[in-house]
């Protein structure tokens, strides 16, 4: 019986030997970083993660600080229904600004999605050049990322002139709060980044379709240089750009906009937001927020086509003005391409009919679902930023050729700007209505320095006419409504409370 | 379609089965009684129930009745021992007397009291820490379906709130105030020595026979690193006494829900003159449904009424067997219990199993093994919550025009189609018919188990080694069909869908002690033990979610057309403990008490850099009344000082908090194509480890005059550093937070409890009284940063924990000159609108920054806590009444951000009736003005204002109960007593925002009811009152 006792007091003790190795439990359901960043397929699948928050940006973001941020777009406003302050803010230039900080939530959730795509590609490009694997397809990688960090700071650098520089993945708590670069820097960090990314990136005709290539890398580095006002650099671009002859105008601009699931970066996109319809969770929804409301399901059916449409409530955002309706010319394509009308029967505002953007009208399976790509860069738009470099270098009739391609497919007659001013003006207009919707409009107000006057007289035709742009009778613009129109947004309130170096 | 049926069946094949087994058990029982019998009764001449009557050297043995009567099988010359507990035990030599009558004293050292002390047992009298015992017995007779419930109001500094009605859920308990940032604040259960890796919520309150509960660092530092929270420790029956006894306790009642407390809505009538008037107001015209607000007059649709069941039906049966044989020992508990909830569609039953058995081998040897598988069903629908998932929530926001059934009164409506054109911009589905039609049913099964072999080859020196083991199954079951929903603006029909999901947990333990006792030079007493644990525990699940059914009929997977692959999935959560403890118990002449204690941990959750925790813990003892100059003093009967200090430590920081883990689907798409795409998704922290508290208490045990009146007191004061917190990082890092200890919270406190035996004679009356004040306090958070944000809340260093945070509402602008002198919202003040006070004088109203108008406007802790249960006996009646509340608390009333919505797109509370409507009608100045849509009213609505804090002090009569015992034995049982008892008798409270004061929304994570969210009453299952009958059969 002794013997047995200690036996089994033996068995217990011997059952818990090892007590390390017991007490190494790694998660079984994640992969850790420590195992991660190896293999060439490591690298594609963190490189894929990179385009990952663009979804977030275009679907959710972009438009509010970039389209509805200007005289194109406006909110159809619904008096039965609150809590929508923080885009009205944005539309109606009144956010909140204390300390140079803002408290509205788009410019925040823009700010952490572009340090998210910052914070992944950093992840990649500390260790790439020690991975062991086929140079062609590790250029082509780094590249990616390259092309991805360049592209967050570009529009860190639009929409905030100043931002903190993270150049290598945060380790720890300490290292979370980066020293603010001025644009000057972030400009720096955009060159060095996709100068590289020229050069190891793919060209539309080899990559795999919806990646970045060189043209896309050549094009974003030619919008800063449009920007730095460095003519000459972004003329060298653009023209390598058309002279490597991947790229054409789609003969029909319609078709220069995927629908749910063809189209897709088609001949004449450069570089552009990949989404896919269906319930894993890559769909956008943009197209809703897009509607004036309430809207009805039958009312919705007829531009979604959708087999279960719902009602929609809510406030409809990003409508667009009677400005940008006026800015097409008699017999301009795009116009019917662009804007479509739909009346909403239960709607308050007593005018019913609304414009809504057609580009993005394509029908698609399940309520609130869809898959059409959102254009970032188009051909169209190099054609336009080399037609502008050329007029700012004094190449007017050169650069009218370029625009002409443009109105031609429009349907146009040529240009009859012949002085760099007028071309000037009419180059202007052409982008408006060439890019409209697409997240241009507020850069180049901002870039060509004309966003002061053309914001304060947009400001002043809605006050003097709210009903004309969506407001009920007897409803007007909040008392606070055009006091803050600043060429910059200031940075977020949350981020700085958490980074003291953002004063 | 549901298993219901099943569960039904089962439900009564047990029943069948108790039916049996009692019936041969009395026949059997009632083959034993012989002839010689007797009497026992107190000093004071009344008879004692349930002493135990034994013969020495023999296994025979019988207990007292209801009047103190027994009967035993007896020899002449053997002797008899009459024990019970509170006596001293009396010897009685059988010489043939006619009837054996035995006087037994009481025993003024009832402190000889053994308590359940962690890894072992300790005499009352010698414990150095704050611990405190309750006794199975004295809470039996509370018809309550959960420990939690019955502890209520029962131990100074635990407060324990039941956050929700629904059957088997909702007990909060926290001990001495607890919290953390972002760790859990639970106690850790310990059932027969096994830390058990769930809640005790659903075990079976008859399976035990005593519950300890450690509070002070002392008594808890053998239990390391889980022990910052408390511990609770139950023991589960053994036989006790002698031979064979048998019960059957049952009892049925009904619950309803009291019309107090419901929060008061519009009805019909009200709510159409309203939205008239908010038409009339804003000067448009007014839809044609309001034009004649009286066509509503009598035809009101109570939504919340309408989901309550009444007189729901409760019922529970145990049966109990305890078996004493010379060389084993036996105890079984069976329960079974079926409840309806008080809201439709409510099922609740549990059936449960416990047999512990201990088989003495050999002088030496002993071994013993407890089994107690349960299975617990429960469909509940889903009840709480806000808008998404809280039918309750929905239905005090669903208008009282539109109708529950239609036209024939009897068919429920489908779906409420008020047309947009009336402000129904929210669609409301038919809540009455989603609580019939949603399943959402878990049924768990459960298998506790334990195995220990006890080897004591010298005198004084014991070896146990025992195996624990514990199983858990759960299997839920959602389904949604097209014609129901839990959420609002969800048109019907909708799309179904479906849920399942399966989770498995395994947990052992193998733990190994040696423990040594021993008296030396006849006044020195050690014990000393020492001990090696490992435990281990994994749980696997898996998740599949499937919608668009194409007939309702048929939930399966295969029929659902779409397989929703991210909800769809699998996990796998694992951890390990090692760990060496080692206590010393030391004490000279039971007078002066010294405790030592100290346990390392080793934690697979701890980083790698970090993986052994150490916590010791000291405590010594002086019985002030054993000193000779204390015999001066005759009214002391006990007196002891005591005092201890220690660290302990908190280890709920999840499973692979300190490891940098990759998201491997974050996926990207090229072209049509989804390519797989993988992120770091967390930071990691190597050193990262467990909370630690320091703790330290002062005690003292006080009883006077002959020990009628027992005292207790102590002040506590802890420390907890470390703390396990996400702490919010720079999202540039493009990461949200960082796992890190960090910070400190200071809590401190006093406890107070008093025993008093009122009347000793023919009336017995005894009161338990104790009441205890929890403090905390922030003293820091992480470097650079001075405060945390929860829902409506603010953490901020320097005040206590979790405050609520908003504006000061400061009645509306009640005319132009007054808009023009106060400060305003910029943009969206208007004459007639809320007016909150600009307390950053910078002379606008601002909301958001850390530089805003918000202050901190309310408590979710009470000032202090408090019990008192009365007991009555007379002969043979008995009469208990317990109680317990909370005061100064303030809970934040989730509800009125919607249901006080100016706009009018929900039903609103009464109070909206005199709201600001004119400068010449400008209402009591609490509700603004209608007009204005969502810029002006917004404010009111979305800004956390003072108006949505509530005073929640209450006092409960949690119950009363009125016995009657037939203590004259009959041929078929000993004794039977028969009680009615009511629940949650009576709330007093000014509590105004729904039925239950101590409600609070749970969830883990940062939204309401998260750790730093607390107080927050989202309309909650209501608990309610319950009415019962029972008896109690002694066989």
């Amino acid at each position: 019986m002794k013997n047995k006792i200690i036996l089994s007091c033996l068995l217990a003790i011997g059952l818990s030997g090892c007590t390390a190795k017991f007490l190494e439990i790694t998660p079984e359901t994640n992969l850790s970083s420590v195992t991660f960043f190896k293999t060439q397929a490591d690298f594609t699948q963190a490189v894929n993660a990179c385009y990952v928050p663009l979804r977030t940006i275009y679907n959710d973001r972009s438009f509010y600080l970039s389209e509805m941020h200007s005289d194109n777009t406006y909110y159809a406003r619904n008096t039965a229904f609150g809590a929508t302050e923080q885009q009205e803010d944005l539309a109606d230039f009144s956010i909140p600004v204390s300390n140079n900080l803002t408290t509205n939530t788009h410019v925040l959730n823009q700010y952490r999605q572009d340090y998210l795509i910052i914070a992944r590609a950093n992840q990649i490009l500390d260790v790439i050049d020690k991975a062991d694997f086929d140079a062609t397809a590790k250029a082509d990688l780094k590249g990616q990322a390259q092309f991805m960090r360049a592209f967050a700071y570009f529009e860190l650098y639009r929409y905030f002139n100043r931002a903190p520089i993270h150049l290598t993945a945060v380790p720890n708590r300490a290292e979370a709060a980066a020293p603010v670069g001025t644009a000057d820097d972030l400009a720096k960090i955009i060159i060095g980044d996709l100068t590289g990314a020229i050069s190891g990136l793919k060209s539309k005709s080899a990559q795999e379709p919806g990646r970045a290539t060189s043209g896309a890398a050549k094009t974003l580095l030619a919008n800063l240089y449009m920007i730095q006002k460095n003519w000459a650099g972004a003329e060298k671009l653009c023209r390598e750009v058309v002279a490597e002859g991947s790229y054409s105008l789609m003969p029909d601009y319609n078709n220069a906009f995927s629908t749910s699931t063809a189209n897709k970066n088609n001949a004449e996109s450069v570089f552009e937001v990949q989404f896919q319809e269906g319930s894993n969770g890559y769909n956008g929804s943009f197209f809703y927020n897009f509607l004036p409301r309430p809207m009805t399901e039958v009312e919705l059916k007829t531009l979604s086509g959708t087999s279960n449409p719902q009602p929609q409530t809510g406030e409809g955002n990003n409508i667009p003005t009677p400005d940008i309706i006026a800015a097409y010319e008699a017999g301009d394509l795009r116009k019917d391409a662009s804007i479509k009308y739909i009346t909403c029967a239960t709607t308050l505002w007593e005018g019913k009919t609304y414009p809504v953007i057609n580009k993005y009208v394509r029908p698609h399976s399940l309520n609130g679902n869809h898959g059409m790509n959102w254009p970032i860069f188009r051909y169209s738009e190099v054609l336009l930023f080399l037609a502008e470099a050329l007029n700012e270098q004094g190449k007017t009739a050169e650069a009218a050729t370029f625009m002409n391609q443009v109105r031609k497919r429009a349907g146009l007659a040529e240009t009859t700007a012949s002085t760099q001013a007028a071309f000037r003006t009419a180059l202007m207009n052409e982008r408006r209505v060439e890019l409209a919707f697409e997240n241009k409009r507020w850069h180049d107000l901002a870039r060509t320095d004309t966003f002061k006057e053309v914001i304060a007289a947009y400001g002043a035709r809605i006050k003097a006419n709210p009903f004309s742009y969506y407001y009920q009778k007897g409803y007007t613009l909040r008392s606070n409504s055009f006091t803050v129109i600043e060429k910059y947004y200031p940075l977020p309130a949350d981020e700085a409370a958490l980074n003291p170096n953002i004063k | 379609m549901k298993n219901n049926s099943i569960v039904h069946r089962i439900g009564n094949q047990i029943g069948g089965v108790f039916l049996g087994l009692f019936l041969i058990l009395s026949t059997s029982l009632m083959a034993q009684q012989q002839a010689a019998s007797g009497k026992v009764k107190g000093s004071d001449g009344s008879p004692i129930i349930g002493a135990s009557v034994s013969v020495v050297g023999t296994s025979r043995g019988a207990s007292t009745d209801g009047e103190g009567n027994f009967k035993i099988n007896v020899s002449r010359n053997e002797t008899l021992r009459i024990t019970s507990v509170g006596y001293n035990s009396a010897d009685v030599v059988y010489n043939g007397q006619k009837s054996i009558d035995v006087t037994l004293t009481v025993d003024n050292k009832t402190l000889n009291e053994i308590v359940v002390v962690g890894y072992g047992s300790q005499n009352k009298k010698e414990i150095t820490g704050a611990v405190q015992t309750v006794a199975y017995k004295d809470l039996k007779d509370l018809p309550v379906t959960q420990i939690g419930q019955k502890l209520q109001g029962q131990l100074a500094g635990v407060q324990i709130n039941q956050t929700t009605g629904q059957p088997g859920k909702g007990m909060n308990i926290r001990i001495r105030g607890q919290l953390s940032v972002s760790a859990g604040s639970d106690p850790l259960y310990v059932v027969d020595g096994f830390p058990i890796t769930g809640t005790i919520g659903a075990m079976n309150p008859d399976e035990i026979e005593d519950i300890t509960i450690l509070k002070d660092a002392s008594s808890t530092s053998l239990y390391g690193s889980r022990a910052a929270n408390g511990v609770v420790l139950i023991t589960t029956k053994r036989a006790k006494g002698t031979g064979m006894t048998v019960s059957f306790n049952a009892y049925t009642g009904v619950q309803n829900v009291p019309m107090k407390g419901r929060v008061q809505m519009m009805d019909a009538e009200m709510f159409a003159q309203t939205k008239k008037e908010f038409y009339e107001d804003a000067k448009q015209p007014v839809p044609v449904e309001f034009q004649d607000p009286t066509q509503y007059r009598g035809k009101n649709n109570d939504w919340y009424d309408a989901l309550l069941n009444k007189d729901a039906p409760l019922s529970s049966y145990n049966l109990s067997i305890s078996s004493n044989k010379e060389r084993s020992r036996t105890s079984l508990v069976a329960g079974v219990l079926q409840q309806k909830g008080v809201v439709r569609n409510t099922d609740y039953q549990r059936y449960s199993l416990r047999l512990n058995s201990t088989y003495d081998i050999s002088d030496k040897v002993t071994v013993g093994f407890n089994v107690a598988p349960q299975m617990v069903y429960d469909n509940t629908p889903r009840t709480d919550g806000d808008r998404g998932t809280g039918i309750l929530f929905n239905a005090l926001h669903t208008w009282p025009i539109m109708p529950i059934y239609e036209a024939d009164g009897k068919t429920l409506t489908m779906y409420n189609k008020f047309p947009a054109s009336t402000g129904n911009i929210f669609a409301y589905a038919n809540w009455v018919r989603s609580a019939d039609a949603l399943i959402n049913e878990t049924t768990t099964t459960n298998l506790l188990s334990n195995a220990f072999i006890e080897f004591e080859p010298i005198k004084g020196l014991k070896f146990k080694s025992s195996m624990n083991g514990e199983i858990l199954r759960t299997k839920f079951f959602f389904f949604n069909p097209s014609t129901a929903t839990s959420a609002i603006n969800v048109p019907i029909p909708t799309t179904a869908v479906s849920i399942r999901q399966n989770v498995e947990n395994l947990s052992w333990l193998n733990e190994n002690t040696l423990t040594y006792s021993k008296t030396l030079w006849d006044d020195h007493k050690f014990e000393l033990l020492g001990g090696y644990t490992n435990q281990y525990f994994r749980q696997e699940s898996t998740q599949v979610q499937a919608d668009t059914y194409s007939d309702d009929r048929l939930p399966t997977i295969q029929g659902a057309i779409n397989i929703n692959r991210g909800a769809t999935t699998s996990g796998v959560q694992a951890w390990t403990l090692t760990s060496y403890l080692a206590r010393l118990n030391y004490n000279y002449k039971g007078k002066y008490l010294l405790n030592a204690a100290i346990r390392s941990d080793g934690s697979s959750r701890f980083g790698a850099n970090n993986r052994w925790g150490t916590f010791p813990s000291v405590g010594a003892g002086w019985v002030v009344s054993d000193e000779a100059f204390m015999s001066d003093l005759p009214a002391v009967s006990f007196m002891k000082l005591r005092g201890s200090w220690g660290i302990i430590g908190n280890n709920n920081l999840g499973n692979y908090t300190s490891y940098a883990l990759i998201n491997n689907t974050v996926n990207g798409v090229f072209g049509n194509t989804v390519a797989t795409g993988a992120a770091v998704s967390s930071l990691a922290n190597p050193n990262l480890g467990w909370e630690t508290t320091q703790q330290l208490d002062l005690g003292l045990d006080l009883n006077l005059f002959n020990n009628r009146i027992n005292f207790a007191y102590d002040f506590y004061t802890k420390n907890t550093t470390n703390l396990l917190y996400a702490v919010q990082i720079a999202q540039e890092s493009g990461f949200g937070n960082f796992n890190d200890n960090i910070g400190e919270i200071k809590f401190w406190g006093h406890e107070f409890s008093v025993n008093t035996k009122n009347t000793m004679g023919k009336v017995k009356w005894t009161t338990n009284a104790n009441i205890s004040f929890n403090r905390n306090v922030v003293v820091a958070l992480a470097p650079g940063i001075d405060r945390v944000y929860g829902t409506f809340h603010i953490t901020k260093v320097g005040q206590p924990f979790g405050q609520f945070y908003g504006v000061i509402a400061d009645g509306v602008y009640k005319n132009a000159a007054d808009l023009a002198s106060s400060p305003q919202v910029p943009g969206r003040s208007v004459v007639g609108s809320i007016k909150l006070k600009d307390a950053n004088g910078n002379g606008v109203i601002d909301y958001g920054g850390n530089n805003d108008d918000r202050v901190i406007m309310g408590n979710p802790f009470p000032d202090f806590v408090y019990g008192i249960t009365n007991n009555v006996t007379y002969g043979n009646w008995d009469f208990n009444i317990i109680g317990s509340g909370s005061y100064g608390n303030q809970l934040l009333v989730r509800h009125l951000y919607s249901t006080a919505n100016l706009d009018l797109p929900f039903n609103v509370v009464v109070g909206v009736k005199d709201r600001f409507r004119s400068e010449a009608n400008p209402g009591l100045g609490m509700y603004g003005t209608t007009v204005g849509g969502g810029n002006v009213t917004g404010i009111e609505r979305d800004w956390m204002n003072s108006r949505f804090v509530a005073d929640a002090s209450y006092f409960t009569i949690r119950n009363i109960t009125l016995g009657y015992t037939f203590a004259k034995p009959t041929k078929v049982y000993k004794s039977v007593r028969v009680y009615a008892s009511c629940q949650q008798a009576y709330v007093f409270t000014n509590y105004w925002g729904g039925p239950n004061p101590e409600t609070s929304a749970q969830s883990n994570g940062a939204g309401d009811g998260g750790n730093l969210s607390p107080g927050v009453d989202l309309s909650n299952y209501p608990v309610p009152r319950t009415f019962t009958l029972g008896a109690n059969f002694n066989f």
